[in-house]
């Protein structure tokens, strides 16, 4: 008696994952393609950081974290390198995250306002966002990307693996574990 | 005498390896994405000259307020952003800018010298702001793009008596980048001057406006 697959054993999760994964990658593509197309406007807003203050480290970030970004979103979408992909989104989400809550902050003691009603251009290829809902987005875009790195969402993947040995479909052989 | 692995030790065994194959492939496509990025912004007629210093003369970003916020605290009055015009005429200072207010604006705008391109204004937005709305008769340098308007705008302003720079007002910060990048082109400092209160407070009070393209193109602009 073989014993079920994961994608025999939830099939919907595996669905699921894949829309999500294509759901990532269109967003990065829109935002990563809204800031290349405007680069002047991301270098003014990635300067309000404060991050780095010699003027090609902060030209690098404004000139090329726009395409970089596109270039994810198109791997994830396609579905080439996903774990890969995922483990780099995850690097790069969480010291953003803490970047916009660092400033949130700084603009919530600077004003009378509550601090979920603190709105600001954050950079990212929305406008301005409300803090709160910022967070929750990066939040659950993290939440996805760790689903990822995890295995899931590898069906009507282009290349899920860049190295051979790593199937695109899920394996029929792989037991689920705890099955 | 023969060891009995346990049944989950090869899973175990394996672990780190799947976890480098995923570092290994994060690697690559860090890699790859930092290339293609490089020849994007290369290739693009919008990209960033890495090396530029499109800040001259700053020293640090305005804090608290900047645009895109809906924390700037209450300014001064004839401060349209709600910036406080103290701290921008302080900055000003600093980098040894005069300062124009709207009175001395207006008189500039209505001096018989500017027919004859001794004072001259610069607006110093981008194209699509200069288009929807600029005061009548201000050349375009958009800083960020000098190399596509400091050929014509730099003679003019080498020529002038007095330069007055503007950008749309409150904590902008181009017109200073502007006038700073004139002076650094030969126009000296005691010609320069900032309007602060820039476009916005121009048109709030009424003032004439000039639309479309940029002067000296064919198109012309059409005052309202």
């Amino acid at each position: 008696m073989s014993l079920p697959t994961r994608a025999q054993h939830y099939p919907r999760g595996e669905v699921l994952a894949v829309l999500a994964r294509w759901a990532v990658g269109g967003l990065l593509i829109y935002m990563g393609l809204v800031k290349a197309l405007e680069p002047v406007g991301f270098l003014k807003l990635v300067r309000q950081y404060d991050l780095v203050q010699q003027p090609v480290l902060l030209n690098s970030i404004a000139a090329l974290l726009p395409w970089f970004e596109t270039f994810c979103g198109l791997l994830l979408l396609l579905g080439v390198a996903v774990r890969g992909t995922a483990l780099l989104l995850l690097a790069m989400l969480l010291p953003f995250t803490a970047l916009v809550l660092k400033r949130a902050l700084v603009l919530h003691a600077a004003s009378t306002l509550a601090f979920c009603a603190v709105k600001f251009d954050c950079g990212c290829g929305l406008g301005e966002v409300y803090i709160c809902h910022k967070l929750a987005e990066n939040g659950v875009l993290m939440l996805i990307c760790l689903w990822l790195l995890a295995g899931w969402g590898r069906r009507w993947a282009l290349r899920y693996g860049l190295w051979p040995g790593v199937p695109s479909s899920p394996d029929p052989s792989q037991p689920v574990a705890g099955a | 005498m023969a060891i009995r692995r346990g049944p989950r030790e090869p899973r175990y065994q394996a672990m780190p390896s799947k976890f480098k194959t995923v570092l290994v492939e994060g690697a690559v496509v860090a890699l790859g994405g930092a290339l293609l990025a490089w020849a994007c912004n290369a290739l693009s007629p919008r990209g960033l000259a890495l090396t530029r210093n499109y800040f001259p003369g700053a020293t640090r970003p305005p804090k608290v307020a900047s645009p895109g916020t809906n924390t700037a605290p209450v300014g001064a009055a004839g401060s349209p952003a709600g910036f406080p015009a103290d701290s921008v005429a302080a900055r000003l200072q600093a980098r040894q800018l005069r300062v124009v207010d709207r009175a001395g604006m207006e008189t500039l705008f209505r001096d018989p010298r500017r027919a004859q391109g001794l004072v001259v204004i610069v607006d110093a937005r981008d194209d699509a702001q200069y288009q929807a709305g600029h005061i009548p008769g201000a050349h375009q340098l958009d800083h960020y793009r000098a190399p596509a308007y400091l050929p014509t705008v730099l003679p003019v302003c080498l020529n002038a008596e007095a330069v007055v720079v503007y950008c749309h007002g409150g904590d902008c910060e181009d017109a200073e980048f502007a006038a700073t990048l004139l002076h650094e082109a030969g126009v000296p400092l005691e010609r320069l001057a900032v309007y602060v209160g820039g476009f916005s407070e121009w048109a709030t009070n009424n003032l004439p406006v000039e639309r479309g393209a940029h002067r000296g193109s064919p198109a012309g602009g059409e005052v309202q």
